[in-house]
């Protein structure tokens, strides 16, 4: 099975074959050789003999030995090369490690000959957030088995519910649960699935834990990519477009939110507060503020012009997982590991009430005036998002729920569970219509 | 990057310095004639496609030794279609019979083995390999993902002991982001280990490791559950069993260990197992299961799988160039199984210490106190052969025995007025000190204690369940002072070390837990009772635990009025295998300052004793004569082994542990304070206590409070760890006999021993010689005795010249340390 698939860092560096006079590209060529086999152990968890490659400025600077890492134009004066090549396996990097490949080795080489340029804007910006995006492996043909349904959503006409496979997006057809399309070149794992308000970009967000995280822009129509943001080294766990539709936030492990200009793509702000992954993020109804929800605890409140921290809620003593805007824009909903709803003043953050779930809440999801819940009693809630009555639950997964949707125009509701099944109800009268496991050969 | 390189230097020295030592192994002598060779095992079943078992080759010699030759010896497979060998480890190939023949020199051994199971799937147990697995590679350890609150967002349960939460994180914890069964290889629980992506705590894992293929192949086979019948481990077993030894240089050993499963099949666990010595010093051992002796001595190899902990004991012996065994004396058994140790690891016993040193020693161990001028005297002066073993009768029938005895059986029972009120702490010191006096068998002692009831004023014993104020407080202080296990661990997990699992903390507890206390009407008075019901129930499972005692397993039917007694007649029953040994090796300690287990109150696998016989045989003898806690001290004290010089020879300087010699160590606070009052004859006074009580003689520490008792080690009986009481040193200490007050104002004072003796009219010889004979029972040597003329003939004022040989003699070793 595992030789199907490779990393994406494999795939491309076996692409890039080079001779002694290419010019060779740092973002391209020599910041994927790191990530991949230096900054383990020279990055900001742990810097080994005091030197870290996570950024290109850092690739740069002397470690505790005091010697220059990398001497532009001179390969003999650069320490870094020169622990890579050594003969020594007490001295090479990495230690204790597979040797890099000659090839590998002959691009740092000769781009320290040109020069050791920088080919990106930021040179303090991590390495991650500037290699090229990579090309994704394909998905398998069939799955040996299925795989969490970490999200789902509707296309904008309800014809179509959407999934997160493994390194792909399937649409399936709402009404006979028939495989429609499946859009490739996608992460290992995709958690928020978003249409453009036009309908004409489908947003996967995601990535390979501990590795990647990237929200993924593609074509509705053909399913090609048309660009990525938010790149980051592990996995992007939500992506929200504001009201009306031209800033997409997009928010994970790597615990800070950025806000792109939609779809230009060009980064407005990023906004770094939390002390753990962000699970959720919202936009609030005029696109000035944004809610977050974390790991660390806390749901937060920001001013998206400035960035400023406006409210931090603690109210759920345990990781957050789900936030929602009211619909008077005045107060927060937000729901996570001590099973309940809270929603809070926007203003002071003072509680202003909850609302019981059934386990765990994973993901909470607002669509129009509604919000869904689905949590670990593998029940997913139907919630009015005006006056916090639960409408109706849908019971009847086998598994714990992990994501939900809305369509307003057809009444349909879509839950995800961990076991892979995908089921869709009638919320006018929550009758079950339809089930199916969303992965490719598994019946 | 010069840190690395610096580092990597440093590996390659201590490398470099472990191959020249003993651990490079070799075989024995090229003329040491072999006998035959043996396989472990000698017929083998390979019932699956993942089994796979570790052979273990030994030669036989004819002189009786034995070497491992695992890795040494030829296996060759007759039918390499059936059965294959790599590296000493049989592999499966297909079903049917296949023979592998081992050869060794001229000697050959035949396995035979039946291989079965190989056409169906043989899917990873979850709790058998993975867990094992993750065990393996210490991902659980308490210091990493095992920690209460695990570590980078990753918590595990210690050691695997919850497998139902391991499951939930493993599998489903954040949408299941830690393994990838469409990719197995790129699953984060495997890239973090191996560090192809940062992990805090480092490369832990190997492609090549048996436990990266069992986590690998789980997660492609779809990280499942166990089905619900599938065979459970029951007990392992470790090859070669206790009791091996090896001689240099042929100091490896290769262990393997074997699961019994409840279906009566057995699997080869050896490369899951995980492996400890009890001694580095003595002997490494790898991850593997091989052994390296590093010095002579013995250890205990301790294997773990999963909760399953067994030990294999393992002497290293070497020869000694010029090592004549010098036929020490022997006094009685203890001396033999001593002896017998030594011998084996070639030590050589010290001579007899002289009768001054004797005489300050057993005065010391058994009533805490230093001789008379005059005991010293007569001692030295009696001719009769017998006078060591008579002044032990004597001293035990002094009454300043009992009281010192309580002294350390208060700091046991944690005897403080802060516990037990000031009233009560009289009353409860007096209980104690009377069973010393009336020599209680320590059979009812400890019945008494644990089965107490009634007002702690008419019934002082109930105080023990005044200071064990609560069921966990109970299950700890009964299971370290009576069982000598520390169980602390076990209440919020299994011990990650040892045996003890939550199920059997909890199962102690439900002896304790009916338990009552409640004020009375008198002031300071508690009254203790047993209440009629009311169960344990284990915090994790939510089971209701029966009565538990280790070996016996659940009480079926215990007593309904008072489960303690259960437990008490448990705990007495002759062939306890706790509750003897544990008190004889008290008593050992006191007097050698070290125990046969050591430290006293922790036995345990991965501390074993350091002669087993003598410990077996102590406890028999104790348990023979009913108890009797006089007799056995007496037995000890008449020993050879007691007696010994402190003095080491060319053969057993580096003996610290087999009593070949004996080892000084520094008075107690108490009878050092003791011992300074009767040299300068100054008596220390205690507010609120009787005149001339001794610090010894203190029924608690906190009723007096005196800094040169604390700076020296005094505990304040917080705990019942016999490791509160220190005798480390420290720089207060120092500070104490440089210019403390309390030492000052003895020298100073007016009718101190030395200024009595000038107003006696005794000379400066007779003066000198006094001090000396109080401080270190004897008479100074001519130097000392010049040396002290000199100086008073060289001051001025011949007093403070005396002050000066006062103050010099308290702080000689020789006056500071039992010898």
């Amino acid at each position: 099975m595992s030789r199907i698939f490779h990393t994406f860092c494999v795939a491309l560096l076996l692409a890039s074959t080079v001779k002694a006079q290419d010019a060779v590209s740092f973002r391209a060529d020599i910041a994927p050789i790191l990530i991949n086999n230096c900054l383990a152990c020279h990055g900001p968890k742990k810097a080994e003999g005091g030197y870290r490659v996570d950024t290109f400025e850092r690739f740069l600077r002397e470690g505790d030995s005091e010697l220059a890492a990398i001497t532009a134009g001179n390969h003999d004066e650069s320490e870094s090369l020169r622990r890579i090549k050594s003969e020594d396996e007490f001295e090479r990097m990495p230690l204790e490690g597979q040797p890099l490949s000659a090839q590998e080795t002959a691009l740092i080489e000769n781009w320290i000959t040109q020069g050791a340029k920088y080919d990106a804007e930021d040179p303090q910006a991590a390495l991650a957030t500037i290699v090229p995006a990579p090309t994704h492996p394909a998905p398998p043909e069939t799955y040996p088995r299925s795989v969490p349904i970490t999200a789902v959503t509707f296309s904008p006409d309800g014809s179509q519910v959407v999934t997160g496979g493994y390194h792909e997006v399937v649409l399936w057809n709402t009404a006979d649960g028939a495989m429609i399309k499946r859009i490739q070149n996608v992460g290992q794992r995709t958690f928020a699935l978003r249409f453009s308000n036009d309908g004409q970009h489908l947003v996967a967000a995601g990535g390979a834990p501990g590795r990647l995280g990237e929200a993924r822009i593609f074509s509705a129509a053909t399913g090609d990519l048309v660009s990525v943001l938010g790149t980051t080294s592990d996995v992007v766990l939500d992506a929200q477009f504001n009201l009306t539709g031209d800033h997409l936030a997009v928010a994970g492990a790597d615990s800070s939110i950025r806000i792109y200009e939609f779809p230009a793509g060009n980064l407005v702000r990023t906004i770094s507060s939390h002390s753990d992954w962000i699970m959720a993020i919202a936009w609030d109804n005029e696109g000035k503020r944004l809610a977050s929800a974390s790991r660390d605890k806390t749901a937060k409140l920001f001013d998206v012009e400035t960035g400023e921290l406006l409210v931090t809620y603690s109210g759920h003593n345990n990781p957050v997982k789900g936030v929602a805007f009211h619909p008077d824009n005045n107060h927060i909903y937000s729901a996570g590991g001590d099973n309940k709803v809270h929603w809070w003043n926007s203003a002071d953050g003072k509680k202003a009430g909850e609302l019981a779930q059934g386990g765990e809440v994973y993901k909470l999801e607002k669509i129009g005036g509604v919000i869904t819940t689905s949590s670990a009693d593998k029940t997913i809630r139907q919630i009015d998002a005006a006056t916090q009555k639960e409408i109706r639950n849908y019971a009847g997964h086998a598994d714990w729920t992990l994501s939900s949707a809305f369509h307003e125009a057809t009444k349909r509701i879509a839950g995800g569970a961990f076991d892979g099944a995908v089921k869709i109800w009638n919320a006018e009268d929550g009758a079950e219509v339809l089930t199916f496991v969303a992965a490719p050969g598994v019946k | 990057m010069q840190l690395c390189k610096l580092r990597t230097t440093c590996v390659l020295m201590i490398t470099g310095m472990l191959l020249s030592g003993f651990s490079g192994n070799k075989l024995l002598a090229a003329d040491a004639q072999l006998d035959r060779i043996e396989v472990y095992p000698a017929e083998l079943q390979l019932a699956g496609v993942r089994e796979q078992a570790q052979l273990i080759v030994t030669g036989h010699y004819v002189d009786g030794s034995i070497q491992d030759l695992t890795r040494v010896a030829t296996i060759t497979t007759a039918n390499a279609e059936i059965v294959t060998v790599q590296g000493m480890v049989a592999y499966p190939q297909a079903d049917g019979q296949g023979t592998l023949n081992v050869e060794f020199e001229d000697k050959t051994a035949t396995v035979k083995v039946v291989v079965t199971n190989q056409q169906q799937p043989q899917p990873v147990s979850f709790l058998y390999d993975t867990l094992a697995a993750l065990s393996k590679n210490s991902c659980n350890a308490g210091a990493c993902h095992g920690s209460p609150s695990g570590k980078g967002g990753f918590r595990l349960s210690l050691r695997a002991f919850d497998p139902k939460l391991d499951e939930l994180t493993l599998i489903r914890e954040d949408f299941g982001r830690r393994t990838n069964s469409l990719d197995p290889d790129n699953s984060l629980l495997l890239l973090k280990p191996l560090m192809k992506v940062a992990h805090g705590g480092g490369r832990q894992i190997r492609v090549d490791d048996p436990a990266y293929a069992v986590i690998r192949d789980w997660i492609e086979e779809g990280c499942k559950m166990d089905a619900a019948d599938v065979a459970r481990p029951v007990k392992i077993e470790v090859y070669p069993k206790s009791g091996r030894v090896l001689k240099k240089p042929a100091v490896q050993q290769q262990l393997s260990v074997w699961a019994h499963y409840s279906d009566g099949s057995l699997r080869d666990v050896t490369p899951l197992a995980v492996y400890s010595s009890s001694d580095v010093e003595v002997a490494d051992v790898d991850r593997n299961g091989l052994v390296k002796g590093l010095k002579r001595g013995e250890v205990a190899v301790v294997v773990r799988y999963l909760e399953f902990i067994e030990s294999s004991f393992i002497t290293f012996i070497e020869d000694v160039e010029n090592f004549v065994w010098n036929d020490a004396k022997v006094n009685n058994y203890i001396d033999v199984a001593v002896d017998g140790k030594l011998k084996q690891l070639k030590y050589l016993p010290s001579a007899l210490c002289t009768d001054e040193e004797f005489i300050r020693r057993v005065y010391l161990d058994v009533i805490g106190i230093l001789p008379s001028l005059e005991e010293v005297t007569a001692f030295a002066a009696n001719q009769d052969p017998a006078k060591r073993d008579k002044i032990v009768d004597t001293l035990l029938e002094r009454p300043e025995y009992s009281k010192f005895w309580a002294l350390k059986w208060g700091d046991l029972l944690r005897l403080t007025s802060g516990q037990v009120t000031n009233e009560g702490v009289y009353k409860y010191y007096r209980w104690v000190e009377r069973s010393f006096r009336d020599n209680q068998p320590y059979d009812e002692f400890a019945t008494e204690l644990l089965t107490a009831t009634g007002s702690t004023f008419s019934n002082p014993a109930a105080n023990f369940y005044r200071t064990s104020k609560d069921m966990n407080d109970c299950v700890e202080t009964i299971s370290q002072v009576f069982l000598g296990a520390r169980l602390q661990c076990a209440k919020c997990h299994n011990h990650p070390f040892e045996r003890w699992t939550q199920d059997n903390y909890y199962g102690m507890a439900a002896f304790f837990n009916r338990v009552q206390r409640a004020n009375t009407k008198r002031t300071n008075e508690m009254f203790i009772y047993v209440s009629q019901s009311g169960e344990v129930t284990q915090p994790r499972t939510q089971q209701q635990m029966k009565p538990w005692v280790p070996g016996q397993g659940d009480i079926e039917n215990p007593n309904e009025f008072d489960r303690r007694l259960d437990f008490a007649s448990w705990l007495t029953q002759p062939d306890n295998p706790f509750f003897a040994k544990i008190e004889v090796n008290r008593i050992w300690s006191q007097v050698f300052g070290r125990g046969i287990v050591e430290p006293a109150d922790d036995f345990r696998d991965t501390n074993p004793p350091s002669n087993a016989v003598l410990l077996d045989q102590l406890a028999k003898d104790f348990v023979e004569n009913g108890y009797d806690r006089k007799k056995i001290l007496a037995t000890i004290l008449k020993s050879r082994t007691y007696q010994t010089s402190y003095q080491p020879n060319n053969f057993n300087e580096d003996d610290t542990k087999y009593f070949s010699h004996y080892q000084p160590r520094l008075l107690s606070a108490e009878q050092l304070l003791d011992a300074i009052c009767h040299v300068t004859q100054v008596a220390e006074t205690f507010s609120g206590l009787p005149a001339g009580t001794k610090a010894t003689h203190l029924p608690a520490p906190d009723l007096v409070n005196n800094e040169f008792l604390k700076i020296f080690g005094q505990p304040e009986r917080q705990t019942v760890c016999a490791c509160e009481r220190t005798n480390e040193s420290n720089l207060s200490m120092a500070i104490q006999f440089f210019n403390g007050p309390l030492i000052y104002n003895k020298l100073k004072s007016e009718t101190n021993s030395f200024r009595k003796s000038i107003t006696d009219g005794k000379d400066n010889t007779q003066i000198i010689t006094l001090l000396y004979n109080l401080a270190v029972c004897r008479n100074p040597s001519e130097t000392e005795l010049k040396a002290s003329l000199d100086h008073i003939a060289s001051k001025e004022n011949r007093v403070e010249a005396l002050e000066d040989i006062c103050w010099a003699i308290l702080n000689t070793n020789e006056f500071l340390f039992q010898h």
